[in-house]
C-alpha cells in the first residue's frame, strides 16, 4: 500500500508540475507572439489599404488590449475552446486535430527507427570499440549530425523518387489510391530524414553507456558465472546501458518535433510542423498558441513516461 | 564469441535496412515514365485525364476573402466566374456578362448577363447574385473584403432586371470591365447571405460556384480536387479532373514535376530552368506578366524629391545585369508602369531611355549638388549620401538589393541593407511607411489604369508607396479613367508612360516574365501567364498516351 501511495503522490506531483509548465509556456507564447512585429497575414499584405486594415483588425478583435485578449483566451481554453484560426476561420482545435495524427505517425516512426537502429549500432560500436567498424560508424554519425535536414530530404527525393522512381516524392498517400501500403511508402523517406535528426545522438549515447557498463564488475561476474555472452550482453549489459539512453530519448522528443517543421515542408506532409510554420509566418496568434500548448503537452508527457520507464528498467530506482 | 554476438546485431540492423528498401522496391512505381513519346501530331482535343497543378498553401475558396492569398487565385479563377474575364489578348471578354455599355456621362456601366446560367447546386444564377456580391460584400467597409479598394468609384449595383445589372459610379471609371475580370468572382447569394466571407464550409470545403469545374474534395494541407461542373453554361470541359496539390517548397515542386507528378506549374525557382528544359516530357515557356519591379524612394526625404537624383539612380543601376543574373534573362527593362503584356498600350520606344551609364549618373548627381568628398562618397552640405534600404525576404528581392547596393556604391552613394522577415517588413514599410527606400513589385489588373498606385490621393495611405504627388500626373490618371474609347485611352496612356518615365515617381526596374513548365501531353493552354490561363481550364486537354 505504501508503494501505491508513493506512486500516486509521485504521479500527482509530476502532473501538477507538468500542468504548470504548460500554463507558463502558453502565457509566455501568448504575450511574445502578440508583441512580435508584424500582424496577421490578411492585414500585412501589400495590396490592402489603411481603411481595410482597420476593418480587419476590428473584425479579428485585435483592437482590444493584449491582457484582455489573454483573459478571454484563458476563459475559453479552460472550456476546451482554443479560439478561431485567423487564417482560415476554423476552430484552432479542429485545425490541430486534423494535423496531429500525421505528425505523431511521422515522429513515432522516426523515433522507432532511431531506437531500432541506434541501440544495436551503439552496442556494436561498444563491443568493437576502436575497430575500423567503430570508426566508420562514428564517422557516419558525425555526417548524420552535420547534414541539413532539408538538403538530405531533397537529395533522397531526387534519388529515390526522380531517378529510381522507387518511392513517391511527397504527400501522405497517392491521389485516388489511399491504401496502407501507399501510406507506408509515402512515410519511408520522411521517416529516414527525420530520424537523422536524433539517430546519431541515440547511437552516441548507447555507445558510451554500453562501454561504461561493459567495464562494470557485475558484467565480469556474469561472464565468470559462465553465462553465454549473448545473455550477458542482452540481459545484463543492455538493460543497464539503456537507462541513460532512455533519458536521452526523452530529451530528444522536442528536437524530433522541431525536425518535423522542415521534414513536413520538404515532403509536403500536412502535419503540425508545417502548420506551425504557416501559423508563425502568417501571425495566426490563436493557432500559434494552440500549437504551443499541444507541443508542451507532448514534451511534458514524454518526460513523465521516461520517468515511469526508469522504474521499470532500473530495479534500483524507487519512487521517493 | 563476442564477435559472434556483434555480427548477430549487425545482421539484424542490416536486415532492417534491407526490409525498408524492400518495401519501397516491391511496390510498383506509381507514375509511368515521362519518356513516353510526346504526342506531336494529335487529331484534336480529346476528353479525359487529370491535370495536377502545385500551389504553395491551402487555398481559400472565396475570391473576396482577406485570406485568399496568391495560392488561392489559381483555383478561384477556375471556380468563380466573373462578370468578365481576361481575353486571350488580356482585354476584358464576356464571362457571366454577354455585353456591356457605359452611359453617355460615363457615370454608370450596364452589364447584360448571360441567361440560363446555373450554380453548381442547380440554383439559377441571377442579377441578384451580382448585386449581393458587390452591395453586401465588396462595398461593405466593415467586412474588409480583399480588393475592395479597386471599387472605390462604385457607389452601388442596381438590379435592372433578372439579367441586367447597372454599376453606378461616383466618378468615371473606364477600366471597370477590366477590373471585373481580375479576381472578382461572383458569389452565390443563396448560400452566403448570412456570412459572405467566413463560411468555412464554403471557403475550405465545397463551395457552390458557376465555373467549368467544381470542388469534389478539399483535403486540408494536401490537395483540392475539382471535377466537371455538370451545370456549367459553356462547353463541357475536356479534363475529368483538375487537382491542386499543396506543395509549399519550390524545390519539392521541381522534384515532383521531374517525377511526372505535375502537368503544369509556374517555375518559382528559376535556377532549375535548365534542368526542366532537359527533362523528357516537359516543355518550358516564358509568359509575359502584368507586373513590374520598382525602387521606391520615400518622397518625404528631401534628397529624393530632386528628379535628377532619381534619374541618376536609374542610370546608375545596371538593370540589364539584374535581369540577367537574378531572372536568368526572363524579363525586360522597365521605364514605366505599363507592361509589355498590355500590348495595345505598351510604348516600346521607352525601353532604351536610361541605359546603364555611371558617368552620366555622376553628372546628374553633381548637377543636383552632390559632389565627391573624401573617400569618394558623395556629399552635400557636408553630409554624406547614405541611406538604408529595407529588404523584404521574398522571391528575388535579396539578391536584387545587393546588386543595387553595389551599383550605387560605384557612383559614391552608400546604401545599407536592412533585411527583414516579410510580415514585419510590410508592417514597417507599407503600414507605417517608415522607410527611406525599398524595392518591390506591383501586379495589377490587365488595364493601364494605374490610378491607385500613382494618384496623389493614395500618397501615404493607399498604394502610392513613394508618396509622390504631381498634379500633372493626377490629371493624366483621371483622363485615362474618363474615356472608354480605345484610341483615346491609348493616347492618354502613351503620354502617361512618357511622363512617368521622365519624372520617375517610382524608379522602374524591370518587367519580369513567368516561366511555366508544362507536360508535353497537355494542350489547349492559352499563351498567358498561368494565373490568367486558369480562366481557360475548360479548354485544356491531355493527349492520350
Amino acid at each position: 500500500m505504501v508503494v501505491g501511495q508513493e506512486v500516486a503522490r509521485f504521479l500527482f506531483q509530476r502532473i501538477a508540475l507538468g500542468a504548470l509548465v504548460i500554463v507558463f509556456a502558453s502565457a509566455l507564447t501568448f504575450f511574445f507572439v502578440n508583441l512580435a512585429p508584424g500582424g496577421p497575414a490578411s492585414v500585412m499584405r501589400f495590396d490592402v489599404t489603411a481603411e481595410q486594415r482597420e476593418a480587419l483588425i476590428k473584425r479579428m478583435g485585435l483592437d482590444k488590449p493584449v491582457t484582455q485578449r489573454y483573459v478571454e483566451w484563458v476563459a475559453g481554453a479552460v472550456h476546451g475552446d482554443f479560439g478561431t484560426s485567423l487564417l482560415t476561420d476554423e476552430p484552432v482545435a479542429q485545425r490541430i486535430s486534423e494535423r496531429l495524427p500525421n505528425t505523431l505517425t511521422l515522429a513515432g516512426a522516426a523515433l522507432l527507427l532511431s531506437i531500432a537502429l541506434g541501440i544495436p549500432i551503439g552496442l556494436i560500436q561498444a563491443l568493437r570499440r576502436g575497430s575500423a567498424l567503430d570508426h566508420f560508424l562514428s564517422f557516419f554519425s558525425a555526417i548524420g549530425l552535420a547534414v541539413p535536414v532539408f538538403w538530405l530530404g531533397i537529395v533522397l527525393i531526387l534519388v529515390f523518387a526522380v531517378s529510381l522512381r522507387l518511392l513517391p516524392s511527397a504527400g501522405v498517400t497517392a491521389t485516388g489510391d489511399d491504401t496502407v501500403l501507399e501510406r507506408i511508402r509515402h512515410l519511408i523517406l520522411p521517416t529516414i530524414v527525420l530520424a537523422t535528426t536524433i539517430l546519431p545522438t541515440v547511437v552516441r549515447f548507447m555507445r558510451s553507456a554500453a562501454i561504461e557498463v561493459l567495464q562494470e564488475d557485475f558484467i565480469r561476474t556474469a561472464h565468470s558465472k559462465g553465462l553465454a555472452p549473448r545473455v550477458v550482453v542482452t540481459r545484463h549489459a543492455l538493460r543497464n546501458a539503456l537507462i541513460p539512453v532512455i533519458s536521452a530519448i526523452g530529451a530528444l522528443v522536442p528536437r524530433l518535433l522541431g525536425g518535423t517543421v522542415v521534414t513536413e515542408s520538404v515532403f509536403n506532409l500536412p502535419g503540425m510542423g508545417r502548420l506551425a510554420l504557416e501559423a508563425a509566418v502568417g501571425r495566426d496568434y490563436p493557432l500559434v498558441i494552440g500549437l504551443t500548448v499541444v507541443g508542451a503537452t507532448i514534451a511534458v508527457a514524454t518526460t513523465l513516461l521516461v520517468d515511469i520507464a526508469y522504474t521499470r528498467i532500473d530495479p534500483r530506482v524507487r519512487l521517493a | 564469441m563476442r564477435l559472434g554476438l556483434s555480427s548477430f546485431l549487425f545482421r539484424t540492423t542490416a536486415a532492417m535496412l534491407v526490409a525498408t528498401l524492400a518495401i519501397s522496391a516491391c511496390a510498383s512505381p506509381t507514375q509511368p515514365g515521362t519518356s513516353a513519346a510526346p504526342s506531336a501530331a494529335q487529331a484534336g482535343p480529346v476528353s479525359g485525364g487529370t491535370v495536377t497543378i502545385p500551389i504553395g498553401a491551402d487555398p481559400t475558396l472565396n475570391p473576396w476573402s482577406p485570406n485568399a492569398f496568391v495560392e488561392s487565385l489559381f483555383i478561384n479563377r477556375v471556380l468563380f466566374d466573373g462578370i468578365t474575364k481576361p481575353g486571350k489578348d488580356l482585354a476584358p471578354a464576356p464571362d457571366l456578362a454577354e455585353s456591356w455599355t457605359t452611359a453617355s456621362d460615363g457615370l454608370s456601366w450596364t452589364f447584360k448577363l448571360r441567361s440560363g446560367v446555373k450554380w453548381s447546386d442547380g440554383t439559377p444564377f441571377t442579377a441578384d447574385d451580382v448585386a449581393f456580391t458587390f452591395n453586401d460584400v465588396v462595398l461593405k467597409p466593415d467586412l474588409g473584403a480583399q480588393n475592395r479598394a479597386s471599387y472605390a468609384a462604385v457607389k452601388s449595383v442596381t438590379v435592372v432586371d433578372a439579367n441586367t445589372v447597372r454599376f453606378d459610379l461616383s466618378r468615371k471609371f473606364a477600366a471597370l470591365p477590366s477590373f471585373l475580370a481580375y479576381n472578382a468572382g461572383i458569389l452565390p447569394k443563396h448560400v452566403l447571405s448570412a456570412e459572405p466571407l467566413k463560411t468555412t464550409s464554403f471557403n475550405k470545403g465545397t463551395p457552390v460556384s458557376t465555373g467549368p469545374f467544381k470542388v469534389d474534395k478539399y483535403t486540408s494541407g494536401q490537395s483540392v480536387s475539382l471535377v466537371r461542373n455538370e451545370s456549367y453554361f459553356g462547353p463541357k470541359p475536356y479534363l475529368d479532373k483538375l487537382v491542386f496539390t499543396v506543395v509549399a517548397d519550390p524545390n519539392t515542386q521541381v522534384a515532383q514535376a521531374l517525377a511526372g507528378d505535375l502537368q503544369i506549374m509556374i517555375l518559382d525557382n528559376k535556377a532549375a530552368v535548365d534542368r526542366m528544359k532537359s527533362a523528357p516530357g516537359l516543355s518550358v515557356v516564358a509568359r509575359p506578366l502584368v507586373q513590374y519591379y520598382w525602387l521606391s524612394l520615400n518622397q518625404t526625404d528631401s534628397r529624393f524629391t530632386d528628379v535628377r537624383v532619381r534619374q541618376a539612380f536609374v542610370t546608375a543601376i545596371d538593370r540589364a545585369a539584374i535581369i540577367k543574373s537574378v531572372e536568368l534573362g526572363y524579363g525586360s527593362i522597365a521605364n514605366s508602369p505599363i507592361t509589355p503584356a498590355l500590348a495595345a498600350y505598351y510604348d516600346p520606344s521607352l525601353a532604351s531611355k536610361y541605359p546603364y551609364d555611371p558617368a552620366k549618373a555622376t553628372e546628374l548627381l553633381k548637377a543636383a549638388g552632390w559632389t565627391p568628398g573624401a573617400n569618394g562618397v558623395l556629399q552635400k552640405d557636408g553630409k554624406p549620401f547614405q541611406f538604408t534600404m529595407d529588404v523584404g525576404q521574398r522571391g528575388v528581392l535579396e539578391p536584387v538589393n545587393a546588386l543595387i547596393q553595389q551599383d550605387l556604391k560605384k557612383v559614391g552613394v552608400i546604401v545599407d541593407l536592412n533585411t527583414m522577415e516579410w510580415n514585419s517588413y510590410i508592417q514597417k514599410d507599407v503600414v507605417r511607411r517608415d522607410y527611406t527606400a525599398t524595392v518591390n513589385w506591383w501586379t495589377y489588373p490587365s488595364d493601364p489604369d494605374v490610378f491607385p498606385y500613382y494618384h496623389s490621393s493614395a500618397a501615404g495611405k493607399g498604394f502610392n508607396i513613394p508618396g509622390y504627388q504631381d498634379p500633372k500626373l493626377d490629371d493624366l490618371l483621371v483622363q485615362g479613367q474618363s474615356t472608354s474609347d480605345l484610341e483615346a485611352r491609348k493616347a492618354v496612356y502613351k503620354q502617361l508612360q512618357q511622363y512617368t518615365s521622365e519624372v520617375l515617381p517610382y524608379l522602374f526596374l524591370w518587367y519580369p516574365q513567368e516561366i511555366d513548365v508544362l507536360s508535353t501531353s497537355l494542350n489547349g493552354v492559352p499563351e498567358l501567364g498561368l494565373r490568367d490561363a486558369m480562366h481557360y481550364a475548360g479548354e485544356w486537354w491531355l493527349a492520350k498516351k
